[in-house]
């Protein structure tokens, strides 16, 4: 198969090299941009997948298990699985500053990942340096971010949520921005699937707003959340407190260790109890014998073939030697990540797509959503002095949505959608509040104080067209990509919600006879912090007004598949990247079918 | 590390009871031996540097297991003064000392380090009690939170740097990395301790 492509970052002068072609970055930067022609010989590769996170881990895993010779280009160092764990066990006082982190580093170097409450001494590593990785506010949005393989899939907080009709169906009854292609029938099986590879642990509650995952063994509440669940029981029949649902093993599961309780999952797993890409689905694509994964390789657009109307390849600089390469292959899977992903399509421009690859509705960049939180109660739970637990249980409890479910009851008046709480109880530490000093002090704080309880809310926001990312005229990267500039804010709709997160909360803790009850609410919250960016390549039935269609396939460009977080129509308030698995595996499955039909 | 060289090594400490130090040794880094080298304070001057020593011995004192002077919690307060403090706190910290000392030599006839034990407890009494106040007015919102007195920034260093050091955390209280299972409803005493 000859292409024709169409290139405009090149100098005239590259050399082509089989199917990789390095040119002189300095030099490409120097020159105006041209439109260059050449021909090219067959893809080197089946597939391309761009990003290793939790959805390129598993577009990975899916196309290299169907036979599909696949290329992973991962902008970030490699990492691997174990060895690469420099804090995993490692006791507090090793840590120079003790686990709060360089104070003066965070601020000068990391001031917006410093801004997440989860980044800490121990894994700051993960987290990309500010510094080197810019963009634009134009209002404030946290853009929380790794980048080295496995991406976030390292550091996240394992929740994992099904999606059910009454989120797939909420923007089509509301008439909010545009309908999903698709409804529960079609992920379930996908749920499914994914549950079977992955082990996800929870508790069955039969609703029908959260969907059960086929689930292993929970962990146990507390003494203290017990209390909680019981009373909350009685007073609000709709509500549950339950176990949080998560990607962590209760037992060993398809050659993966139980979780042995540790505590801080954030630092890796070597004995691979959590989800992450290294401990489940790289292994996996690994062994087929299909993969390249290609560490460093930051992608900085998609080559467009417009003879054939299909993604030719993508263009690559080399993180380390600044190299530029070009990467070919049948079929492209786009993981960079939301945010990533839509830089990368705004990139790619053409004379077809001036405005960027797959973007003929104008919707690419737009629709930005995240999850608005840091708000909720905590209060003393008196009593139970004489009860402890042992082990750090590696999640809390969850409360899931109660607010407009589509009955009368739960129907509110002032505002759309709804919210779930993460939360738990524990005994305080040696950190609470004390008087004294001396041997007093210290035998009081050789046991724990009271329990406390507290749940924060993870509410929905809704997609709102001027919520949307745009590419710098003028700035660039280190790696002479256009720098992001994300100007999103939340609505009116979240912040009527917040109230309600607040004061059920309140509410709730009441009931559980909590004293001293301490409301709170970020003040600063701005999107990002939620670190669940959503909505820039927005699937859809129609391709005037979305990018992606039920398969996660550009509707513009056939043989382009965009599985992250960006595909979302609407965000549901579930930690979404479970969603973003099952998502992955079913267009995977999709894109391997069509291409032995030679549709793609 | 190989994934299944990882695996051994959790499982063999899942099976057989291992130190917490043999364990943290393995998956955690090289465990930090005994100093061969003095300490010396960064921000502390050598007396101020004594000062700290005594104060937080005082705080969290030796019992049945080491206090605050064994953990080195001095050369906690000397890091976070240097490196994390912001300026104006440290300002207020190292003036807080001072005038201790001054304070002391005026109604004492002789330096803080000199008095008997005590005293010493007498004098950080009335600082605790000046603590308490300014935290009341805090509370109702006549006094700062920027204000903070010298004694409870000096406290607050002392619980966070004793707690978190080695024997605050393994020794005082109850330190773990490996469990088999998470108990929700296990009886206090069986326990004994708050976990660090
Ligand atoms: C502390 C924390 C807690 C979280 N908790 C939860 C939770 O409980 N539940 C939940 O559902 N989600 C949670 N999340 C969010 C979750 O991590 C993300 O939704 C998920 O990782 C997204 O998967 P992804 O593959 O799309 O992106 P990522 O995992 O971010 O992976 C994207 C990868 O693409 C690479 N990349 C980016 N740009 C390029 C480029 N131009 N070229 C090549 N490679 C590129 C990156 O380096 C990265 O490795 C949490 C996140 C954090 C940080």
């Amino acid at each position: 198969m000859t292409h024709v492509l169409q290139l405009q970052w090149d100098p005239p002068t590259f050399s082509v090299q089989n199917q990789r072609r390095s040119v002189n970055l300095f030099h490409s930067l120097l020159m105006s941009v041209k439109n260059v022609y050449v021909s090219q010989g067959a893809p080197e590769y089946d597939a391309i997948v761009v990003g290793s996170g939790i959805s390129g881990g598993f577009a990975a895993k899916e196309l290299c298990e169907k036979g599909l010779k696949t290329i992973v280009l991962e902008r970030g160092r490699d990492v691997v699985h174990g060895e690469d764990y420099i804090t995993e066990h490692k006791p507090k006082w090793e840590f120079e500053f003790r686990g709060r982190g360089d104070r003066k580093l965070l601020e000068e170097e990391y001031p917006v990942q410093s801004r997440s409450s989860p980044v800490n001494e121990s894994n700051l590593h993960w987290f990309v340096k500010d510094t080197e990785h810019p963009y634009i506010e134009v209002n404030p949005f946290t853009w929380v971010r790794g980048y080295h393989v496995g991406g976030r899939s390292i550091m996240w907080g394992r929740h994992c949520y099904r999606l059910s009709d009454l989120d797939l169906e909420a923007n089509l009854r509301e008439g909010v921005a545009v309908d999903w292609p698709i409804r529960y029938g079609d992920l379930q099986p996908w749920y499914d699937y994914v549950d079977d590879w992955v082990g996800i642990n929870g508790e069955a509650l039969g609703l029908a707003h959260l969907p059960d995952s086929q689930f292993l063994p929970p962990f146990p509440l507390n003494s203290g959340e017990q209390v909680l669940r019981e009373a909350v029981r009685k007073s609000f029949p709709e509500r549950y407190v339950t176990i949080g649902r998560t990607a962590i093993l209760t037992q060993p599961h398809r050659g993966r260790a139980a979780c042995h309780y540790c505590g801080p999952c954030s630092r890796g797993c070597s004995a691979g109890a959590y989800f992450s890409s290294q401990s489940s689905t790289l292994p996996a694509a690994r062994a087929t014998g299909n993969m390249t994964l290609r560490p460093n390789s930051v992608v900085h657009s998609i080559i467009y073939d417009p003879e054939s109307g299909r993604a030719a390849g993508v263009r690559v600089v080399d993180a380390v030697t600044m190299e530029q390469l070009e990467f070919r292959a049948k079929v492209i899977f786009l993981c960079a990540s939301t945010l990533g992903s839509t830089q990368i399509l705004l990139n790619s421009t053409s004379t077809a797509f001036p405005d960027g690859l797959a973007n003929s509705s104008g919707t690419l960049g737009h629709y930005l959503m995240d999850h608005h939180f840091e708000v909720g109660a905590s209060g003393d739970l008196p009593g139970l002095e004489d009860v402890y637990y042992r082990g750090n249980r590696p999640t809390g409890i969850y409360i899931p949505r109660f607010r407009n479910l589509g009955d009368r009851a739960t129907r509110r008046s002032d505002f759309l959608r709804g919210y779930g709480y993460q939360g738990d109880a524990r005994r305080e530490g040696w950190g609470r509040p004390t008087t004294g000093f001396g041997v007093a002090l210290k035998e009081q704080l050789r046991d724990p104080g009271q329990w406390r309880v507290s749940i924060n809310a993870f509410g929905e926001m809704l997609p709102r067209e001027d919520n949307v990312v745009e590419l710098d005229s003028e700035r660039t990267d280190k790696w002479g990509i256009p720098l992001l500039r994300i100007d999103c804010t939340f609505g009116e709709n979240e912040m009527a919600m917040r109230k309600d997160m607040m004061q059920s909360a309140v509410d709730m803790l009441e009931v559980a006879g909590c004293s001293n009850i301490a409301t709170f609410d970020r003040n600063d919250i701005a999107p990002g912090l939620g670190i669940h960016e959503m909505g820039t390549a927005r699937m859809g039935r129609d391709p005037k007004t979305s990018v992606l269609n039920e398969w996660n396939q550009a509707h513009d460009v056939p043989n382009l598949f965009v599985t992250d977080g960006s595909c979302m129509t609407s965000a549901g308030c579930q930690n979404p990247s479970y969603t973003y698995m099952a998502l992955t595996a079913r267009a995977a499955d999709y894109a391997v079918r069509e291409l032995k039909r030679l549709n793609i | 590390m190989e994934r299944r060289e990882a695996l051994k090594r959790i499982g063999v400490l899942m099976g057989g009871a291992v130190s917490l130090s043999t364990a943290s040794g393995i998956l955690g880094g090289c465990k930090v031996g005994p100093r061969s080298e003095p300490f010396v304070p960064k921000t502390l001057t050598a007396e101020q540097n004594e000062l700290v020593t005594t104060i937080s011995e005082l705080i969290i004192p030796e019992t049945d297991t080491g206090g605050a002077k064994a953990a080195r919690v001095n050369e906690f307060i000397d890091k976070m003064l240097t490196d994390w403090v912001e300026d104006d706190d440290k300002q207020r910290f190292l003036s807080g000392l001072d005038q201790l000392e001054s304070s002391t030599i005026a109604s004492e006839g002789s330096g803080f380090l000199e008095l008997a034990e005590t005293d010493q407890i007498r004098i950080l009494e009335s600082l605790e009690a000046k603590r308490a106040q300014w935290r009341e007015a805090v509370g109702e919102g006549t006094a700062s939170r920027e204000e903070r007195p010298f004694f409870e920034m000096m406290r607050e260093l002392t619980i966070a740097g004793y707690y978190t050091s080695e024997i605050g955390a393994s020794q005082e209280l109850k330190y773990e990395i490996i469990f088999t299972s998470y108990e929700g409803d296990v009886p206090y005493e069986e326990i004994g301790r708050a976990w660090s």
